[in-house]
């Protein structure tokens, strides 16, 4: 075949090819299961396939205790890197050091453990009146943890002679704290797990701030332990425990235990008798759940 | 055999083929779902696993449930608790056509989608070229509105916003279209943007189910609408009543004395400007801050490079290489958000007086600028306002460096003598 | 077959003076013409337009049709014409050099006053509006209560330009970023905004109403709509848009709709 036909005949071959239809990528919707998800949604009947809840019929209270131990090295702290304001940003002319794992030397202890009460069908105490005081000095904040309970008042305040801005992430809280003076807060949402504060002007400065509805939050000490008092008996209540430092899911704390079922999530279940308190004992954390 | 053709019909087959090369008829473009999110939903990058990750059977959940609830990019729908108009929905969405009155439809996809992406997630083909980005609709922060940090823009704030553009980005004022038009753009960029927040709270969802749920969300309306939507659509109705109160700016004000103690709190402890803004005022007194969009995708690049030193199980394997290449396709590099420079007299979220008291009263949302409002009062924010203003006018001396501020320098000897105890 | 090649070919070559002076004719009637001119000088490059399309339209149709002709009468096909072959003729190669030379000649000094009256002969006034083109909207900054550019006072404005009508109006042109246009068809005024650059551009309208600004220099991405809007009004009336865009610009209070609620613009 001559050259002008094998010209023409690549040309028509390249005429049909075009572009085909693009590929979509990513996950593709189920068009059927969408329009029968559309007619439910639509429809204006009350649900009456909503799970009842169980209500609770338990009257009385109880309290859960433990204390948490760290197993293994916790290693030197890191220094943090102090680049503004260094005559003030500094403890006694010394460096400021990462808070985010704090073990106690003698008793080893582990501190800033968060443990919390996923649901609970119902609350004890009134909200405290007294604001709950969240403090930073030398461009530290005082408390590695902030809980409170939505709707309680929380005084952000401000002991350095100069000027922090405090920013609650996913609380849309980004204030300045005049130097000396505090400022209110009322978290008005809960948190799902803890949520990090931050100084914008100061980025070093890291803590953490966790706001429940009922309240049932408790931080362990820097001994280890911690209690969470008036909590409802009679019901299984799952309890979520996180550390700043763990590997697991968004920070969740699963430990290996003898008494008690962990998820790998972080989760225990536990039905606490009226009037009794509930002492977990002593939870080992081994260095390798916290990433150490 | 020898084909021997005339030059000239040659020539018309080769005209004849030309014309009819082409594309395939393009099928109707989709909403893509959020993949970072789908690979860490987490409000909180900070602790990500690899067990938290949506596994496909998961994301094709939370998209059936987006397509119940929303629609397509062709053919919105939104739920009545979302308080949007479909029919402004409609002139917005869709391929760009003339409909049956003459009218333009799929405004949206005319003006905004090459930079907003069809999802609204900031992500569209001109999107890498621009600096600033374009804005992501779907955590639902607006940076620039005349409400309280939290809340939402009003309407009237996202009208001011096509009509003026944002001056010193590339988003440009579309002024020259008409009211209708407008309207039906902000309805539909509140559409997307509740459909983003939607997605994200779904995505969260998947963490705080219980074992019995087997890993799938419950699809009844209960859940969909009272739990997971009607918080969201709350809050943009709610915006208009969470408008910041402006007080009267101070009568008969010597504008030389406000200018004045303006710069005196712009220096001062309890404002401090200059911390970020810089002593000369040309936003260069930090660095390293980034806003929230690009504070996310940090926050995960972080921990990928925290993975890469250690040992990990091909499930964790195989979720860190996933993960990468989500970041390569979907996300756009972080750039560090430079506080903005006073001295050029370019204000993104408008100029005027009252503009400035929004940004000084409430911070802006969704970037590192607080919220001064608890700590100066009314008064002085109008002070500073002031101040602000005369800065790109202000020619004496230079810069208007502040010499009575001394500017400190580090204090390299306490950390020499540190290191000698380490 | 040959034959018919031939005219077939030849044919299509007549298609093109006839097609060609066939769109000029119907142009006008289907809005494809010029676009309709509300300036007190546009006159002059319309004029030159069209004479300048005279010129070449005669001279265009004589060559078709003639470039048809030779194809028509020498066509091979009818066999009865032999090649005469020539070593040129001097006397053709001065007339075709010298007669084009001497008209673009022509044109070029014929036009030289009306270039001067766009672009040199600049009136002797203060700027009324400085036009800043940016990728890709028309930044506006009218020298508000002082007269001075570049003072706190000044009214900064996007795609939205506003001009006195019957009066001669100063335009500063400057560029933020690359090479745009400043295009405004329906006053004949086509300046490009260099970088660097601060460029008067002078003009008056005659007539009240809202034209287009276009960009003419590609610019980027968005070129195809860097489209802005001049209005022009009467003097007071200006003067009264001035006054009410200022006070906007230093609002201090959100304004209020007539319904009562709050608007933040």
């Amino acid at each position: 075949m001559g050259l002008m036909a094998r010209l023409v005949g690549l040309l028509l071959a390249l005429s049909c090819a075009g572009c085909g239809p693009t590929q979509v990528s990513g996950p593709v919707a189920d068009r059927a299961a969408a329009a029968v998800l559309r007619e439910t949604l639509l429809s204006s009947d009350a649900a009456d396939d909503a799970e009842v809840e169980a209500v609770a019929s338990g009257t009385g209270w109880g309290s859960l205790k433990g204390r948490f131990i760290f197993v293994g090295n916790p290693g030197e702290s890191t220094p943090l890197l102090v680049d503004k304001d260094t005559t003030i940003c500094s403890k006694d002319g010394k460096k400021l050091f990462d808070q985010s794992l704090r073990v106690d030397p003698s008793s080893k202890g582990l501190a800033d453990v968060v443990v919390f009460a996923r649901k609970a069908s119902r609350v004890r105490e009134p909200m405290a009146a007294t604001p709950l005081v969240f403090d930073q000095k030398n461009c530290e904040f005082l408390s590695p943890v902030l809980a409170a309970r939505v709707g309680q008042p929380v005084d952000v305040r401000n002991s350095d002679p100069i000027g922090h801005n405090t920013n609650i992430s996913g609380s849309s809280f980004n204030q300045l704290i005049p130097a000396g003076a505090g400022t209110i807060y009322t978290p008005d949402r809960e948190t799902g797990m803890p949520v990090s504060v931050t100084c914008n002007i100061h980025p070093w400065m890291k803590a953490y701030a966790v706001f429940r509805k009922d309240g049932y939050v408790a931080v362990s000490a820097a001994d280890g332990s911690f209690e969470l008092a008036n909590l409802p008996a009679d019901e299984p209540i799952e309890f979520q425990v996180w550390h700043a430092r763990s590997t697991g899911p968004n920070g969740g704390l699963g430990l290996d235990q003898p008494t008690l079922k962990w998820t790998s999530k972080g989760r225990f279940t536990i039905t606490i008798p009226p009037d009794d308190i509930e002492d977990l004992g002593t939870l080992e954390v081994p260095a390798a759940a916290l990433g150490i | 055999m020898n084909m021997h053709l005339p030059v000239s019909v040659v020539m018309l087959l080769v005209a004849s083929c030309l014309a009819t090369v082409g594309c395939g008829p393009t099928p109707p473009a989709p909403f893509r779902l959020n993949m970072v999110e789908a690979i860490s939903p987490t409000a909180e990058k900070d602790s990500i696993a690899a067990e938290q990750a949506l596994v496909p059977a998961q994301q094709k959940q939370v998209a059936t449930i987006l397509l119940a609830m929303f629609g397509t990019p062709d053919a919105p729908e939104c739920l009545p608790e979302t308080g949007l108009d479909p029919a402004k929905l409609r002139l917005a969405a869709g391929p760009v056509r003339s409909d049956i009155v003459g009218r333009k439809n799929g405004l949206y996809r005319e003006h905004c989608v090459h930079c907003h992406g069809i999802t609204g997630d900031g992500l569209g083909p001109t999107a890498a070229f621009l600096n600033p980005y374009p804005r992501d609709y779907r955590p639902g922060v607006f940076k620039y509105k005349s409400t309280e940090r939290a809340d939402k823009p009003t309407h009237a704030d996202l009208v001011t916003i096509l009509h003026n553009g944002i001056p010193g980005t590339s988003m440009p004022s579309f002024g020259l279209l008409s009211p209708t038009q407008i309207e039906a753009l902000v309805e539909y960029v509140k559409y997307l943007s509740i459909r983003g927040e939607t997605e994200l709270a779904l995505m969260r969802y998947f963490f705080e189910l219980d074992d019995e749920d087997e890993g799938r969300l419950s699809e009844t309306r209960e859940f969909l609408v009272d739990e997971v939507l009607q918080p969201i659509a709350e809050k943009w109705v709610a915006a208009a009543d969470a408008i910041i109160e402006v007080p009267e700016a101070p009568e008969n004000l010597d504008l030389a004395v406000s200018v004045a103690k303006g710069k005196e709190l712009f220096y001062g402890e309890r404002a401090n400007c200059v911390k970020c803004h810089g002593v000369t005022g040309l936003g260069d007194g930090q660095a390293n801050d980034y806003d929230d969009w690009s504070k996310n995708i940090v926050k995960i690049e972080g921990k990928l490079t925290s993975l890469a030193g250690n040992d990990l199980d091909p499930a964790e394997r195989r979720w860190v290489a996933d993960f990468g290449q989500v970041l390569d396709g979907e996300a756009l590099r972080p750039r560090t958000i430079p506080p903005r420079n006073l001295r050029r007299g370019i204000y993104r979220g408008g100029r005027r007086p009252l503009d400035l008291y929004y940004r000084i009263h409430a911070g802006i949302n969704g970037a590192p600028m607080p919220a001064a409002a608890g700590t100066v009062s009314p008064e002085e924010i109008w002070h500073i306002v002031n101040y602000v203003r005369s800065l790109p006018y202000d020619f004496d001396g230079e810069l208007g460096v502040d010499r009575s501020v001394a500017i400190q320098p580090p204090a390299a000897e306490s950390f020499a003598a540190q290191e000698n105890t380490d | 077959m040959n034959r018919l090649v031939g005219m077939f070919w030849g044919l299509l070559f007549l298609a093109v003076p006839v097609l060609g002076v066939a769109t000029f004719a119907v142009a006008p009637s289907i809005n494809v013409w010029l676009p309709k001119d509300v300036s007190a000088h546009g006159y002059q490059i319309d004029s030159l337009f069209y004479f300048i399309l005279g010129l070449t339209g005669i001279v265009f149709i004589a060559t078709e049709v003639l470039l048809f002709w030779f194809i028509w009468k020498y066509d091979a096909a009818r066999g009865d014409h032999k090649a005469v072959y020539i070593h040129g003729s001097q006397t053709f190669e001065l007339v075709w050099t010298i007669i084009p030379a001497a008209t673009l000649l022509f044109l070029a000094i014929y036009q030289m006053n009306a270039w001067a009256n766009v672009k040199m002969r600049r009136p002797d006034i203060p700027p009324t509006v400085e036009v800043v083109g940016r990728q890709f909207e028309w930044r506006l900054r009218y020298p508000g209560r002082d007269g001075m550019l570049g003072t706190a006072d000044d009214i900064h404005l996007v795609n939205d330009l506003h001009l006195p009508v019957d009066e001669e109006v100063l335009v500063q042109l400057k560029s933020m970023d690359v090479l745009h246009s400043f295009f405004l068809p329906n006053l004949r005024i086509k300046q490009d905004a260099v970088p660097g650059m601060k460029i008067p551009v002078w003009f008056q309208a005659t007539e009240t109403g809202a034209f287009d600004i276009v960009c003419a220099e590609l610019c980027g991405w968005g070129h195809y709509k860097m489209k802005g809007r001049v209005t022009f009004v009467s003097r007071p009336e200006f003067d009264r848009w001035l006054e009410r865009k200022y006070a906007e610009q230093e609002a201090t209070q959100p304004s209020i709709h007539a319904g009562g609620e709050i608007v933040a613009n």
